[in-house]
């Protein structure tokens, strides 16, 4: 079995970091054949929790990526980690868009998001250290 | 292809078409947010955002297109969007925005529905 293609990036403070995060899901996933649209939907989760760790975070944010090039499936998995002061996932509020369009704050669909466009969320957070660790099958989600 | 453009296309009447290029973020979103209201108070009532060349709409710039949205419908309206990637298209369909707007695969079927419309 072939090794997966690993990176690891701390991303820098300027403004658009997490599409940094994201142009490397893109370019690891093409290098194990992921498929193009697929790859679009891993981006725009990994750039989500990426925004999350920027703006609720603090100090380094880390992001890991693993390309898994297995057989004819091949698979994704990225964790971002940042050092906030985290925060429960299962009191965040599911997103409803006809709440949303009434309400004043109309933000709060990232985590939805990652957990409707990746395979396998998992989210541990607790003071000083919040982990989004995710998988994107082909073929899933 | 990130680097954040918008264009009005066409303007006919109460139809404005606006080209969307680029990464949709807070400050792209705002921009939208920006102009869609200018079209909207000067007596525009369709809105049809042609997003073929962008390629990724964050949360945050969706949080924007939901107040173009809340606008349009304050004013009996209708947003519509044209030429979306299959992501975008995905993004678009968790959150439940087929209900409320209008999509089409490309301008041309979305300016001969939106025609019928008004």
């Amino acid at each position: 079995m072939a090794e997966p293609v690993r990176l690891r990036l701390v991303l820098p403070q300027v403004a658009r970091a997490e599409l940094i995060a994201g142009d490397a899901v893109e370019d690891l996933g093409q290098r194990v054949g992921f498929p193009r649209d697929t790859l679009a939907e891993v981006k725009l989760a990994v750039v989500e929790a990426c925004l999350n760790a920027l703006e609720y975070g603090a100090g380094d944010v880390v992001v890991e990526l693993a390309a898994h090039p297995d057989s004819a499936y091949p698979w994704i998995e990225a964790a971002v980690v940042d050092h906030g002061p985290g925060f429960d996932p299962g009191e965040q509020p599911r997103p409803v868009l006809e709440t949303k369009l009434h309400a004043r704050r109309k933000r709060g669909w990232g985590l939805e998001l990652i957990r409707r466009l990746m395979d396998e969320v998992e989210i541990t957070s607790r003071p000083g250290l919040t982990r989004i660790h995710m998988i994107r099958r082909t073929g899933g989600a | 292809m990130e680097t954040f453009e918008l264009s009005i296309a066409q303007r006919q009447g109460e139809l404005a078409v606006l080209e969307v290029a680029g990464y949709i973020n807070n400050e792209g979103g705002e921009a939208i947010a920006r102009e869609a209201g200018t079209l909207l108070d000067a007596g525009c009532r369709t809105l049809l955002l042609d997003l073929h060349a962008t390629r990724i709409i964050n949360s945050i710039g969706i949080s924007l297109l939901l107040e173009v949205l809340e606008r349009t419908i304050e004013v009996k309206g209708t947003l519509a969007f044209c030429c979306l990637t299959p992501s975008i298209a995905k993004t678009f369909q968790i959150m439940g925005l087929a209900q409320y707007t209008r999509i089409f695969p490309d301008r041309a079927s979305a300016l001969a529905e939106l025609a019928q419309v008004r």
